[in-house]
């Protein structure tokens, strides 16, 4: 290599860096298909655990449906339910699959078996979600109280109860198998392990949390979407404060759910939006959005890290790319090196203006945009009003608070 | 904010960019070509200087391909001849002042294109690739393609005396009677800039032809009848930079592919070397009365300067040690008849010079001229037809804009620090609270002692290691003779 046969090296770098991020931007078409069929609005999503094309979805009319979603059809449905269904666990060996619903009772069914449950539990409240344990024949339900059951029995194992309040969703970690966590209605978050007869630890927030998602492969994190509109990403060993926040969302976060690989996280919101988020960084890397795709209720992230599946309240699920601008299908040699050839040249040059303005630029919709700006307004005073407080108070008397630091009300073991 | 994940982040990209350097000079072992030289047999003869040879003693004594690169047209009918080579060295263009205009493959023969266009020709220059050229003609310029249709007329560009090509950017230069320097891209037809170059001192009534390239800046010089040497830019209406370079009327300007040497002549017959860093005059020689009528660097720094009908080829130039006013001739050649010579070029990667004279071409071998291991990806001078199709595609998807051509290239891999400081200053004025960010401030190297000692250490090093390799190319040379 004889650097003096090429001239211009950077000018020509940054010329490619600009086309590949004009490129990325041409081709950012996410959404696939919708998936019809739902006769009410989808309640709930669950992949199916060792299938990669299963995905099982329950509506708020009872039903539930199985779809193929390499082939895009419904391989059967099944009434399973008097009311919402209000969640679907598959076993970690993907035989069965359990649903609860408004009815107050847990089915499990058999994957072949569309007729009948194998098996059917009256319980004594509402339940609110399920998850099931990710080695034992063990899962969790959560309603009144945050419940464990084994799979053979018709009582509950064990039932953990920290105040008064109902619980709306609980999650098993799947590293750290013995541990779970649950959202209650009293705005708090808490931590149980399994081997304990009592909870571990509460932290109180400053509104509700919606639903909470494990990382799959950091065993100690977990993101929680929240009715402030955003995402707090905690690690249990320090629940004081979240590592982070995600801020992007203009109306409450309904769902969030973990890529296989751990490192983005996809959240749907009230404000019909999905927003896929890095799972370290404060904002997200893109927006999905469709006229008619109304409010956002469950999304989940295809196993094989490609795909992120999105039902809403207009009974419709739709497939779209987790990737915008990838290209679905084999890419010869030549073809994988110039694409990553681009993307090493869009990371050396993410910080140049122009380049960093083309990759940012998503086109949003005209509430979430209006919605936006006036947040940014609001915040702009806040921190202007704090900022003159300063400069015209003592020094020292009002201290710089990290807005994460404010975050958890209390903590309680 | 230096975290330690940032900090562990930094430490494996510079561990990256080290080993990628480290490839980077292991490949060149795929440099398998050498250099041509010609060395002196000082055991049979103590008297014999290079010089002194002529072109008819270099044919006989290399190999037959190699020969036929020596060979002279005679198209006395046309006047003289412009000559133009494309980047790839393959393709030879021919223009004659009376109109004639020849497009062929030098190598092979091939003849691409033959035409008179019936007027006045003041230059010609490939474009980007050899199916199209440009033609400066009396009234406009006109652009052919190779098979000889004329393809576009370019109106924005008219009564240009010289013409100059920037490949990167696809910008036609063209100089003005009127003085007007006009840039046109020429991937979208559009003209990006015209200025007028007349020195405000009053001295230019009218344009200059004298115009030269800097290949590593894509800067275009223009030498001033006050002896002025300005630099231009697109992006600015007054000449980047003016330097007085002689006394006298400029004959002629030609700038080293590097970007680093400068080599004017002028009418007070001397030629001056300037570094084009500093803008300094690195030596200084003595010319034949009038000063060269044409310079041009090849692409191992051999200086070529054509004197009426004489053309002299230089090496070694800018040598510190010599401090002599005499030029270091390597070789001369005088054309038959005495045909002034109009233009000289140099043929990117072979060790030839073509002169146009006026009675025709000749083409002369120069052992050490061109640069011997070609990159395929950048000119490739055995390109098939589709191998140039797909080039073509890369060349304009690489295109520079031209507000990108500044005169320190490295001013797009530095940091902004400017911008970052107005950046904080703005927001400091909307709200009363910035958040202080470090901008990481250049580490001053402080040299004690210490430090001096283990520069100068390193520098006889370095000068011992310089002449240890001479040496060994000294004794290699002996040897293969």
């Amino acid at each position: 290599y004889d650097p003096d046969l090429h001239p211009f090296e950077v000018a020509r770098e940054y010329t490619r860096a600009m086309n590949a991020v004009k490129m990325e931007r041409i081709f950012a078409r996410p959404f696939i298909c919708g998936l019809d069929g739902h006769r009410d609005s989808v309640q709930c999503i669950t992949k199916h655990s060792t299938q990669l094309s299963l995905l099982l979805s329950g509506s708020c009319d009872g039903e539930i449906k199985i779809w193929n979603v390499a082939q895009r059809v419904c391989q059967g449905t099944i009434p399973a339910h008097n009311g919402f269904v209000r969640g679907i666990c598959v076993i970690p060996d993907g035989e069965a699959f359990y649903s609860v619903g408004n009815d107050k009772l847990i089915k499990r069914w058999t994957m072949n078996n569309y007729e009948t449950p194998a098996m059917t539990i009256v319980g004594k409240h509402v339940f609110t979600s399920i998850d099931h344990h990710y080695k034992n024949p063990q899962y969790a339900t959560s309603g009144e109280t945050v419940s464990l059951w084994d799979e053979q029995r018709a009582q509950p194992l064990q039932t953990f109860k920290w105040g008064a309040d109902s619980h709306v969703r609980v999650k098993f970690n799947p590293i750290e198998t013995t541990v779970l966590a649950s959202c209650a209605a009293d705005r708090s978050i808490i931590l149980y392990d399994t081997r304990q007869s009592v909870p571990l630890r509460k932290i109180t927030l400053r509104m509700n949390s919606s639903t909470l998602a494990w990382n799959p492969l950091e065993a100690f994190v977990f993101t929680t979407a929240n009715e402030d509109y955003n995402l707090y990403s905690f690690d249990i060993r320090y629940l004081q404060r979240p590592f982070n926040i995600h801020k992007d969302h203009v109306a409450a976060v309904t769902d969030v759910d973990y890529s296989p690989t751990g490192k983005e996280f996809v959240s749907g919101s009230y404000d019909k939006t999905i927003r896929i988020f890095p799972s370290d960084k404060g904002h997200s890397r893109d927006i999905y959005h469709t006229k008619r795709m109304q409010h956002i209720t469950c999304v989940q992230w295809t196993s094989d890290n490609k795909y992120v599946i999105s039902g809403s309240d207009e009974m419709c699920l739709r497939l779209w790319k987790a990737k915008a601008s990838e290209k679905l299908g084999v890419t010869r040699n030549r073809e994988a090196e110039t694409l990553e050839y681009n993307e090493a040249l869009k990371e050396k040059f993410s910080h140049f203006p122009k380049i960093k303005r083309i990759a940012r630029q998503r086109h949003v919709p005209k509430h979430v945009y209006h919605a936006k700006r006036e947040h940014k307004t609001i915040q702009d005073s806040q921190k202007r009003h704090e900022a003159n407080a300063r400069a015209n108070s003592k020094p020292g008397s009002v201290p710089f608070v990290s807005e994460r630091s404010k975050l958890v009300l209390e903590e309680e073991e | 904010m230096a975290t330690r994940r940032t900090k562990k982040w930094l430490h494996v990209k510079e561990r990256k960019s080290k080993f990628a350097t480290r490839q980077a000079t292991r490949s060149e072992i795929l440099h398998v070509e050498e250099e041509g030289y010609i060395a002196p047999d000082t055991v049979d003869n103590e008297d014999e200087r290079i010089v002194d040879l002529t072109q008819a003693d270099i044919k006989s004594s290399v190999d037959i391909f190699s020969a036929q690169k020596r060979f002279d047209l005679q198209l006395p009918l046309y006047g003289p001849y412009h000559i133009d080579y494309t980047r790839n060295g393959r393709h030879l263009l021919l223009g004659g002042r009376k109109g004639h205009v020849a497009a062929f493959d030098w190598q092979t023969k091939k003849l691409h294109c033959e035409l008179n266009v019936m007027e006045q020709i003041n230059d010609v220059k490939w474009l980007h690739i050899e199916t199209m050229y440009a033609v400066a003609q009396r009234q406009w310029t006109y652009i052919y393609d190779n098979q000889g249709v004329e393809v576009h007329c370019l109106k924005a560009l008219d009564r240009s005396l010289h013409l100059e090509f920037l490949p990167y950017h696809f910008l036609l230069a063209a100089t003005n009677e009127a003085g007007y320097l006009s840039y046109i891209d020429v991937s979208i037809g559009k003209k990006v800039a015209a200025y007028n170059t007349r020195i405000a001192n009053g001295n230019g009534k009218c344009g200059t032809s004298v115009m030269c390239q800097n290949p590593s800046n894509a800067m275009i010089g223009l030498g001033h009848a006050g002896g002025v040497v300005t630099f231009w830019s697109p992006n600015q209406r007054e000449p980047v930079v003016k330097m007085l370079a002689h006394k006298s009327t400029i004959r002629s300007v030609a700038v080293e592919r590097t970007g680093t040497y400068m080599a004017t002549s002028g009418v007070d017959a001397k030629l001056k070397i300037w570094d084009l860093r500093t803008y300094k005059c690195v030596n200084e020689y003595r010319t034949a009365s009038t000063g060269a009528s044409a310079l041009t660097f090849s692409q191992k720094n051999l200086l070529a300067a054509s004197y009426r009908d004489i053309v002299e080829i230089y090496k070694d130039l800018y040598d510190e040690e010599s401090s002599s006013t005499e030029l270091p001739r390597y070789l001369v050649h005088q054309c038959p008849n005495g045909s002034s010579i109009a233009s000289i070029a140099f043929c990117p990667y072979e060790d030839v010079l073509g002169v146009g004279h006026d009675r025709g071409f000749v083409s002369l071998l120069v052992p050490g001229a061109g640069e011997p291991n070609f990159d395929a990806l950048e000119a490739n001078p055995y390109q098939t037809k589709k191998q140039r199709k797909h080039a073509e595609v890369k060349q304009l998807l690489d295109k520079i804009q031209p507000d990108m051509i500044t005169l320190d290239n490295s001013v797009l891999s530095e940091i902004d620090r400017k911008a970052f400081v107005r950046k904080q200053d703005e927001k400091q004025k909307e709200f009363n609270f910035v958040k202080p960010k470090e901008l990481i401030a250049k580490a001053e190297k402080k040299k004690g002692k210490i430090g001096k000692r283990l520069a100068r250490k390193s520098q006889i090093h370095d000068a011992k290691l310089k002449e240890f390799l001479q040496q060994k190319q000294l004794k290699r040379q002996k040897t293969k003779k």
